[in-house]
């Protein structure tokens, strides 16, 4: 089993001056199931796009089974034997699964129609032969997360791939999904495919894989046998110094109420009810966690409790007040906001930081505002940037620059800085880590272990387990648009939570 | 009853260059593309249409010029929009008023006068012809309203049923997934926009070369604007733009008809109203699905 | 900042290198039609050129101020119409002195333009219709609407073409020497639509919610108030526009008085990028170029209608040319960051 990829010296620079990759060298072998782990921007997303045709490299080789490649799109990748998986599921969802997987290889009749009866043989064939269980004439927008992974590596296994690179393929399923997918990862492998795949869960690194390559910052630290490798050493080949994995609560009394909701209730215009009789309690000091498989009605709850959606029961109630119907203003005035989708809604990108740290601020402070709220006092603008800059420890040039020009974390962190600074009793938090480095993501947790400190109550919906069990005192699990379950942490472990997650009930030995 | 006949014929007159660049508007539609430039791409068909057909002699020619005129906007718009990426709505507008620029512009400078120009012609179906009602319908028309019967059912099984259809709407739906399974979007996107020139050009060429005889300068008058407003309220769907346009068409031909009784203005407006209401009404029946 | 400078000066010269190339096939000499362009536009009639800037500018602005802030009002051409409708008729029907007269057409000049766009926000307000059609509908009634307007119940007896009896002489805007105060009225407007959109609260509300409608949403900003408050606005300023030209040009409605200012005030918007003060400078320059048009035609014997390609050429070679040059120049900086690398 020789080297079927070497990868040298690659350079990758992001316009202007983000270097992505500093001369990186790495060799896969055929027939292994190799892992690229590092943090978020170190790099190892670059790396495989580059393998696969997807982003050109600066500088630097790519050899394959000897021969040197270089692949200006992925289909060139494909025809040379390589498929990659990609982490945002890339199907359309309005098609079939027979349609999706022989889309760009159509079977047709001359003169250009479309064969849809050897379309659909030739997937049934290839679906049984790898023991994959679907249906081709299901729409992809019907399916299952973990069913439309199935058929994004079908569609690579059906143009005969050898290589499959996976990026992040664990980040969508339950962790009752996972071992099905290790299962038939390890089939191909032993089938003699090659797997790549990326990653920053240490645990699942070391069980699936066979070597693991470590990237930080863009260079190329080490690359190891799993039998070898332990989690703390990785953590720390990945970050650079050691890394705390415990939870930072100190035990706390919490207070009165901040947060409730009572017997909510929506159905979507669909006439899809996402949310059913949803009853939560947050007191002051207190971190309420919620756990759940993405599309359970998160999302939904996010909306109703902000005031994008409104629901036909149930009431809202913010330090006994009842917000429910509220102009979204005056929400505003108990409930600060980090969302999940910090472009679309976190944040207007385009605008300066500025213009970005006084929404909100500029109808609720008065500082900002004369001639009875018309006129903006932009020098109080700044000053008060200059107060986020500075207590939120924000890299920035000044408050002139565009909020595109920050990074991501940093950029977390403005977002942050205003949305605590409303001083509101309440806190709902959406996935508030997500895509940000390891740094970042500490600094993150030490904020809102800071603000339970200062008796405020949150909300923290999270899709990473670990996460959820540091930083929540109490934890919900959602599924269906239903609380399914309402635990204190200390009561429960990830693998409960995470079969709650998958199948609404509690196991039952 | 002779009414009704001169109705229905005016509606399918009127309902035609609607009709065909509503078609073009849906193909680049289902490639993702949000093309507002049919207007721009119809006139200028319409202003080389009587160019060809007077120089030389001959309506084919016009119509073959009138096809090269429109895929010369589609290039221009294939320039700014896909190779050099600037945002379709701004290029549209762009290259509407360019072509409004340049067909005012050049009718000035090279004169086309009407008695020279060779108009596209009827066609009569003599056994058809016969026949009471249906007859009178269905035979007699210019040949570009038998054509754009043709494009419908061409188009259609275009979009719905070949190979190139496929990867159209692919493109439209997700283009990245798209060109990850080994197909261009920019090649499908490109090619949506010359079926679109073609089909504009036509329909250029039907309203100096069928309708009237002759260009004068923006002479399209938002039928390009009434054609983007059909592709949005059926959402591209090739049988449902016929429809509408079916509809339009007819609204034309009314304000026509309600001549004798009222001022020429408010006729003309009729089917600026029409659009107006279809709006409403597919707004108000998209409403109801999201309160019910 | 210096470098969008230079972007736009490329991107405009481009457009007059094709321009040329267009004249040289007509066998014209370009040099000598750009000279007397510019001599002409900016010498002696430089005071006609400041007058024709006057609804360049201000549809300009109305473009500008609706794209920055969220709604699509394509409409222009529709208000500019029913705003020049609403002040011929307080002009032909209401006796008052100057003083008062001018103010008070002016006014009706903007309700006129106002009501015309909230026709289509109050559509899209209540029934969701999209004011991208709507306005461009309402464009083409408004055209057929005011022509039956001059030739019937307001047509002038005995007249040869569609037209309006002239308004009263109290509503003619004053000039001074050939320089018309309508200008000034530009200036006064261009200022406080500046500051509006800067200094205020509603200003900075709109910028955002034109960037990001959902953040704003979220930030507690009254959006759908918002909407409606910048399309009347917006149509206000049209109208206003349509005001001038009447009180200002002919002192009558007549037929094709709304020409093409607005389609060129929407064009302007979008050169400009949503920026008010490049609004001023690119509606100045476009009615040096459509002044010049006429001393080019004069000296040259190019003909004046090749003004309108060159507009519609520097719109979309400047748009493209922005993008193109801003990844071209980013790009130059990342290969200069890997020579630093590679020692």
């Amino acid at each position: 089993m020789g080297d079927i990829i070497t990868m040298t010296q690659i350079v990758k620079i992001f316009p202007p001056s983000l270097v992505a990759l500093d001369q990186v060298s790495v060799n896969f072998r055929e027939g292994e199931i190799h892992a690229i782990v590092g943090e978020n921007g170190a790099g190892k997303s670059t790396l495989m796009k580059i393998l696969y045709g997807m982003q050109p490299a600066d500088s630097g080789e790519i050899l394959i089974k000897g021969k040197p490649a270089r692949f200006s799109d992925p289909g060139e990748a494909i025809s040379s034997g390589i498929g990659m998986v990609h982490q945002e599921i890339l199907l359309i969802p309005e098609y079939t699964i027979w349609q999706n997987v022989v889309l760009g290889i159509e079977p047709i009749k001359f003169p250009n129609h479309l064969d849809v009866k050897k379309a659909r043989e030739f997937v049934r064939a290839k679906i049984n032969e790898f023991h994959f269980n679907l249906d081709p004439d299901a729409k992809v927008a019907d399916i299952s997360v973990a069913a439309r992974q199935k058929v994004e590596i079908l569609k690579l296994l059906f143009r005969n791939v050898s290589v499959l690179i996976m990026d992040e393929p664990t980040s969508v399923l339950t962790p009752q999904e996972i071992p099905q997918l290790f299962t038939e990862l390890k089939r191909l492998r032993d089938n003699g495919h090659t797997i790549l795949f990326i990653s920053h869960h240490l645990d699942e690194v070391l069980e699936l894989s066979d070597r693991i390559t470590v990237l930080r910052k863009g260079k190329w630290v080490g690359t190891l046998d799993a039998a070898k490798a332990t989690k703390a050493g990785l953590a720390q080949m990945m970050v650079g110094r050691e890394v705390i994995f415990e939870s930072l609560r100190q035990p706390q009394e919490p207070g009165e109420t901040v947060f409730e909701i009572e017997h909510l209730g929506y159905t979507d215009a669909d006439k899809r009810m996402r949310l059913q009789e949803i009853n939560l309690k947050v007191q002051a000091g207190e971190i309420v966690g919620i756990a759940g498989v993405e599309g359970n009605g998160q999302l939904e709850l996010v909306n109703a409790i902000m005031g994008l959606v409104e629901p036909q029961t149930g009431c809202i109630r913010s330090s006994g007040v009842d917000i429910t119907r509220l102009p979204i203003l005056d929400k505003r005035r108990k409930v600060a906001f980090v969302s999940q989708d910090r472009a679309n809604m976190g944040a207007c990108i385009p605008a300066k930081i500025t213009e970005n740290v006084i929404m909100t601020h500029h109808r609720l402070g008065k500082r900002f505002t004369r001639a009875a709220g018309s006129v903006l006092d932009y020098r109080q603008a700044v000053a008060f940037t200059g107060e986020v800059r500075q207590m939120f420890d924000v890299q920035m040039t000044s408050g002139e620059a565009p909020f595109k020009s920050l990074s991501g974390g940093n950029q977390q962190k403005v977002i942050l800085g205003r949305e605590l600074m409303l001083e509101a009793p309440f806190i709902l938090l959406d996935q508030p880590t997500r895509g940000l480095d390891v740094g970042s993501i500490e600094y993150v947790h030490r904020q809102i272990i800071a603000m339970r400190m200062n008796r405020r109550g949150m909300l923290l919906i999270s899709a990473d387990l670990e996460e959820l069990f540091r930083l929540s005192d109490r934890l919900l699990v959602m599924h269906r648009g239903r609380i399914v379950a309402n635990l204190r942490t200390e009561a429960t472990n990830i693998t409960e939570i995470g079969y709650l997650m998958l199948e609404g009930k509690a196991y039952e030995a | 009853m002779k009414i009704i006949i001169g109705l229905i014929n005016g509606m399918l007159t009127s309902a035609t260059p609607i009709l065909l660049a509503a078609l073009g508007g849906s193909v680049t539609y289902y490639a993702g593309i949000f093309n507002i430039a049919m207007e721009g791409m119809m006139l200028s068909g319409a202003f080389f249409a009587a160019l060809g057909s007077y120089y030389y002699h001959s309506w084919v020619v016009g119509i073959f010029f009138a096809i090269l005129g429109a895929l010369a906007m589609a290039l221009i718009f294939i320039l700014f929009a896909v190779v050099l990426k600037m945002d379709e709505f701004i290029t549209g507008i762009g290259l509407n008023l360019l072509s409004l620029g340049l067909t005012t512009y050049l009718v000035r400078q090279i004169d086309i006068p009407v008695t020279g120009i060779v108009p596209i012609p009827r066609i009569h179906f003599p056994g058809l012809e016969q026949v009471p009602v249906l007859g009178e319908i269905l035979s007699g028309h210019n040949l570009v309203v038998y054509l754009t019967l043709f494009a419908v059912i061409s188009i259609h099984y275009l979009v719905f049923k070949t190979r190139y259809g496929l990867r159209l709407r692919a493109s439209g739906y997700n283009r990245t997934c798209l060109d990850t399974s080994g197909v261009s979007a920019n090649r499908i996107r490109i090619s949506s926009l010359l079926l679109c020139g073609i089909l504009c050009g036509l329909a250029g060429a039907f309203l100096s070369l069928g309708v009237v005889e002759g260009f004068t300068q923006g002479m399209s008058a938002g039928k390009g604007w009434i054609s983007l407003a059909a592709v949005i309220l059926v959402s591209g769907s090739p049988v449902g733009i016929a429809l509408i346009s079916l509809i339009f068409g007819f609204t034309d031909g009314l304000g026509l008809f309600l001549q004798q009784d009222l001022p020429p203005q408010f006729t003309a407006m009729v089917p600026y109203i029409a659009t107006l209401v279809a709006l409403f009404v597919y707004s108000m029946r998209m409403k109801k699905k999201l309160i019910a | 900042m210096k470098r969008k400078v230079m972007i736009n000066l490329i991107g405009i010269l481009l457009a007059f290198i094709l321009g040329a190339v267009v004249m040289l096939i007509q066998r014209k000499d370009p040099l000598l039609a750009y000279a007397s362009l510019f001599e002409y536009s900016l010498g002696k009639k430089f005071v006609y050129t400041l007058n024709k800037s006057v609804p360049l500018v201000l549809t300009g602005l109305s473009a500008t101020v609706a794209f920055a802030s969220g709604p699509v009002n394509l409409g222009q051409p529709g208000q500019l119409l029913i705003g020049a409708l609403f002040a011929t008729i307080g002009g032909l029907y209401l006796k008052l002195p100057a003083v008062l007269m001018i103010p008070v057409l002016l006014l009706l000049a903007m309700i006129g333009g106002a009501l015309w766009s909230g026709i289509a926000a109050l559509c899209k307000h209540f029934f969701r219709m999209s004011e991208f059609i709507t306005t461009l509908m309402l464009n083409m009634i408004a055209d057929f609407f005011t022509l039956w307007a001059i030739s019937y119940p307001l047509f002038e007896k005995d007249a040869n073409h569609p037209q309006t009896p002239p308004i009263s002489p109290t509503g003619w805007m004053p000039e001074w020497g050939n320089l018309s105060s309508s200008v000034l009225v530009m200036v006064l407007v261009f200022a406080i639509i500046g500051w509006v959109m800067n200094r205020t609260t509603a200003g900075y509300e709109w910028r955002i919610s034109g960037q990001n409608s959902l953040f704003s949403r979220l930030g507690g900003v009254n959006v759908n108030k918002n909407y409606l408050v910048v399309m009347l606005l917006t149509g206000a300023l049209a109208g206003l526009a349509g005001g001038l030209v009447l009180m200002a040009g002919p002192h009558r409605f007549i037929k094709d008085m709304g020409a093409n200012y607005a389609w060129d005030g929407v064009m302007i918007a979008m050169v400009a990028n949503s920026g008010v003060f490049l609004t001023l400078i690119f509606g100045l320059f476009f009615a040096v170029l459509q002044t010049g048009a006429t001393g080019m035609q004069l000296t040259a014997l190019v003909p004046r209608e090749l003004i309108q390609v060159l507009q519609a050429v520097i719109v979309l070679i400047v748009v493209a040319g922005r993008g193109y040059f801003e990844t071209l120049f980013a790009r130059l900086e990342a290969r200069r960051k890997m020579k630093g690398l590679a020692k």
